[in-house]
């Protein structure tokens, strides 16, 4: 801490080669290391060192809104709760897939101690980096287990992993030993606004809430270029996917097919307001779905009387129900005396989707980028 | 009774009491040590003592808060909540006069599923409702219910069960309905998982409110243990005996439901262990209610606490609902009681 | 008096199981209950014992209606023994005979050797002394009801209410049971079947049909051939016995 703020109160600008001996300083300005300087290159090594020094000046006076580094100490207002962070958090445990993939996408695989609770499978352009992070279980993880690795931060997903009513943790469990958590913004909509402690379902889902969350984990670990990246990266996709498929005719509704425990049963599906919502709405498109609940159990009368125009299946990497499988689903659609006639079928309207796709999530965009692929080809109008 | 009797007697229950205390700590001393974060036996000393005052070792404090503020207050919470549910069954298997009566045959579970269902999927109590409330709230929802049915406990034991039956299948229709028609499948899943039963939530304010509820309730059971032995020949032999029968009832009734709705709000639906231990215990101690009581609890407290302990170790690190190890491990204690039972008559 | 009733009537939703019975029995007595299944015996009983609040109509002990007594109060003087006490539990009859101390004691209050005393006379009565330590489960049938009539007596009642005491009784212990009900110097009321040991151990007698008295007194005066053709639709001679002077009913 004191070397951070050496670095910050005595500008490198004052610096000669005698100071290269200061220590690390933090990652941000792990510029100066303690090396033995041979004579000849001392001179050349000076001016590189005084030209970082001057950019280091520029930086250094800069303020924390500064886009490119956290200025610490960074207090970050989260789900009701203030936590102060002293530094970049070196040990992190994040408990849940979305909240671990962000982390991943932000490339911050060297500062994970550790995740939990993995629904599915890790997004393919993820394996490599997360296969560096240790795994303490797919399933809720217990709080010695997170314990065990040391953390110096923690990051969950959902209240269910991290709250007052979570069997895992509290806030306070990590506080009191000087450990910062963190909640996703999405799941701590303050009860007193809202009906229900997953957020709002009476509007529609949008990627807000996702971008504070990536925008608040790029400020903690101080990698703001990173995460400003991301969020960008993010928004330009999905404005594409909204130009290209605005101008198509009629609306098309859709029905996203999650899984079920049989041909016969009734069908999960992506409620109004969900995720798929939002992946119909990008698509240029709408739910046929009307219920406002996230997870809906319908009829399959129900949706050959909704009538979508495109059926979308999930794709799910568990393996609970023959109907997980995409290939399953689309079996059954074609097979089905009732089912086959409607027109999405008919007309081969029916597209694979990551399952993850339909949690409100970092996944989402891409599996709307899947459909996307998948309608164009079709050529759906 | 001659003077060499009494002193036996004595003899006998200073033995038995200061017997179940030791094991008591040695349960609870396994408990505080044993667990996923290995941390050496010197430092669980130490971290007992830092805290009780008697020692000042400085020690890792993640340590330290592993040992005093998770694992000893979650065994002590499981220790009284093990004896609180023996209890319970023991006063429900007398005054129901039915072997098979258990803490949540008045409805208390399944009320106490529809309390937290609503907090959780509805949104009831806006926010300022914790999740355990709503379940207490619930669970002596059901058991209102149930006493209005029987017309506070005025009616029979046949009566009653039937009530409690009721109880429980309107209060898990109910639960059912708002998880179907309102719930998204993260909130299903996450009362599902905090209705099976486990310790990992509490921490030392639960134990101090357990340990109240449970206090009050053994206390006011045991006062009533005589009167709890009139009930063996049904409740007109108790009636003839002058016991009050429709006010015991109604008291011991309330106080099995405030303790069973105040484990279930804590700790979820643990089963097995109000129906099992009180007849273990019955047959070693006799079906006299003082007797029984006493030793259920303390029965109850020891099968709790090493059901928790198994349960976090079992398949670290993920945890095993508690319910499922008392009933794996219930099981054969029960059958072994049958048989040697059977063999007997 | 030691316990009366006046004009009791009870009835089950429309059924009407008691109607309009009044009774006496003096300190001492013995009075047999008879009557054919189903006369409202049993339920006369248990109004008589205060587990039942008639519907209109009072019960009395020594003058003092019972519905004004604490239940405790009436306990420590009125025994009931029923016909089927039964239980699961595997109790020693020790603490069967126990139990009738109950009305006594206070949660708390400590046993004492009078207690001890009461309950082993109470044993000795019905020659179940020497089983004190045995378990209810491996008892007889007969067996079981005498710790029942030992746990009245452990009461140390006044008065002593049978239902039916004698039923899975062998005839050595019936005829024992019934003499020491008759020479105990407590009030007893004893619904019975057998109509000659009514007759020989019965100071009175009450005849019950559908929930009303029919015949009551002693009896010599009720037992005759036409009632028993009436009430208990039985062809009979009736006799003195040269051998005890009590009547006795041959049956045809």
């Amino acid at each position: 801490m004191i070397f951070i703020y050496t670095g910050v109160l005595y500008p490198p600008c004052r610096c000669s080669a005698e100071h290269s001996g200061q220590r690390n300083t933090g990652h941000n300005l792990k510029i100066f290391h303690r090396q033995p300087v041979h004579p000849e290159l001392k001179t050349g090594r000076i001016m590189k060192t005084l030209k970082t020094a001057v950019t280091l000046c520029a930086l250094a006076l800069g303020y924390a809104t500064s886009a490119f580094a956290t200025t610490y100490p960074l207090t970050i207002e989260n789900c009701g709760q203030k936590m102060t962070f002293t530094h970049a958090p070196e040990r992190a445990v994040a408990l849940g897939q979305n909240t671990a993939e962000i982390m991943l996408l932000l490339g911050l695989e060297d500062r994970l101690a550790a995740t939990a609770f993995w629904p599915t499978k890790v997004m393919p352009e993820l394996e490599k980096q997360n296969a560096q992070v240790k795994l303490l279980t797919v399933e809720i993880p217990t709080l010695e287990s997170i314990l065990a690795v040391n953390p110096d931060f923690v990051a969950a997903q959902l209240p269910l992993l991290l709250g007052p009513d979570s069997k895992v943790a509290k806030r306070e469990d990590f506080s009191s030993l000087g450990i910062n958590s963190y909640l996703s913004p999405g799941v701590c909509a303050t009860r007193k606004n809202t009906g229900d402690i997953y957020g709002s379902r009476d509007a529609l889902w949008n990627m807000d809430l996702l971008y504070k969350e990536i925008a608040d984990m790029a400020a903690i670990f101080s990698v703001q270029d990173r995460g400003e990246k991301l969020i960008a990266d993010y928004k330009n996709r999905e404005a594409a996917l909204r130009k290209k498929f605005a101008g198509r005719a009629g609306n098309p509704s859709f029905v996203f097919w999650f899984s079920s425990a049989s041909p016969s049963s009734d069908a999960y599906v992506g409620g109004k307001n969900s995720a798929s919502g939002f992946i119909a709405s990008v698509l240029g498109g709408h739910n046929a779905i009307t219920s406002a609940t996230e997870w809906p159990t319908v009829s399959w009368e129900s949706i050959i009387a909704a009538n979508p125009d495109v059926i979308v299946v999930s794709s799910l990497d568990r393996n609970r129900w023959a109907l997980d499988k995409a290939e399953e689903k689309i079996k059954f659609l074609k097979s089905d005396p009732a089912v086959s006639q409607l027109e999405a079928v008919r007309k081969g309207h029916v597209f694979v989707m990551d399952g993850q796709a339909m949690n409100p999530t970092v996944r989402t965009l891409p599996g709307a980028e899947q459909v996307a692929e998948q309608m164009e080809k079709s050529g759906i109008k | 009774m001659s003077a060499g009797k009494l002193t036996s007697k004595l003899i006998r229950r200073t033995v038995l009491t200061l017997a179940s205390l030791l094991l008591l700590l040695l349960m609870a001393g396994f408990a505080v040590g044993v667990g996923e974060l290995s941390i050496p036996l010197q430092t669980t000393f130490y971290a007992i003592g830092n805290k009780l005052g008697l020692t000042a070792v400085p020690l890792n404090r993640i340590h330290e808060t592993v040992i005093w503020d998770f694992r000893l207050s979650r065994a002590l919470v499981a220790a009284c909540s093990g004896a609180g549910l023996a209890v319970c069954g023991v006063v429900l298997q007398c005054l129901l006069k039915n072997a098979l009566a258990e803490p949540y045959v008045l409805g208390v579970s399944a009320g106490a599923s529809t309390g937290a269902v609503s907090v959780v999927v509805l949104g009831l109590g806006t926010g300022a409702v914790s999740l355990s409330a709503g379940a207490f709230t619930g669970a002596f929802a059901a058991f209102a219910f149930v006493a209005l049915l029987t017309n506070g406990a005025r009616g029979g034991s046949e009566r009653t069960i039937l009530a409690g039956v009721a109880a429980s299948q309107l209060f898990n229709a109910i639960t059912a309905y708002i998880i179907s028609t309102s719930a998204n499948a993260q909130q299903a899943r996450d009362v599902m998982f905090w209705l099976l039963g486990s310790f990992s939530g509490v921490r030392w304010p639960e134990f101090t409110l357990v340990m109240t509820v449970v206090m009050l309730g053994l206390s006011v059971c045991l006062w009533y243990a005589k009167a709890l032995d009139a009930f063996t020949f049904g409740e007109d032999a108790a009636a003839s005996l002058g016991i009050p029968v429709g006010f015991i009832r109604l008291v011991l009734f309330s106080a099995t439901a405030l303790m069973a709705a105040t484990i279930v709000s804590m700790a979820g639906s643990i089963g097995f262990v109000g129906l099992v231990v009180p007849h273990v215990v019955r047959y070693f101690s006799g079906p006299l209610h003082r007797p029984l009581l006493l030793a259920s609890a303390v029965v109850g407290a020891l099968f709790m606490m090493l059901a928790d302990i198994v349960s976090r170790t079992a398949i670290a690190p993920q945890t095993l609902p508690v319910g499922v190890v008392t009933s794996l491990v219930g099981v054969p204690f029960f059958a072994a009681i049958l048989y040697r039972a059977r063999r007997k008559l | 008096m030691s316990i009366s009733a006046r004009n009791i009537s009870w009835r089950i939703g429309k059924k009407l199981i008691v109607d309009d019975v009044s009774l006496n029995v003096s300190q001492g007595q013995t009075l047999g209950l008879l009557g054919p299944n189903g006369s409202g015996k049993s339920s006369l009983l248990r109004i008589l014992a205060g587990l039942r609040r008639p519907d209109s109509g009072s019960v009395l002990l020594d003058g003092t209606d019972i519905a004004r007594m604490g239940k405790k109060q009436v306990a420590r003087r009125v025994a009931f023994v029923e016909q089927h006490g039964a239980t699961d539990a595997n109790i020693r009859v020790g603490d069967v005979v126990k139990l009738g101390r109950t009305p006594h004691h206070s949660p708390f209050s400590s046993w004492t050797v009078a207690d001890d005393h009461i309950v082993t006379e109470a044993l000795e009565r019905v020659e179940m002394a020497d089983r004190r330590s045995q378990g209810w489960q491996s008892l007889s049938g007969g067996e079981r009801q005498r710790v029942h009539i030992a746990r009245a007596l452990a009461q140390s009642p006044v008065e002593i209410l049978l239902d039916e005491p004698t039923n899975h009784l062998d005839i050595h212990h019936q005829i024992q049971l019934m003499r020491l009900i008759s020479t105990l110097p407590v009030t007893s009321i004893v619904a019975l079947h057998d109509l000659n040991h009514a007759a020989m151990f019965c100071d009175s007698l009450i005849i019950m049909q559908h929930g009303r008295i029919v015949a009551s007194g002693t009896p010599d005066e009720v037992l005759t051939e036409s009632l028993l053709m009436d009430v208990f639709q039985v062809e009979a001679r009736v006799g003195v016995s040269p051998f005890h002077g009590k009547k006795h009913i041959h049956f045809l």
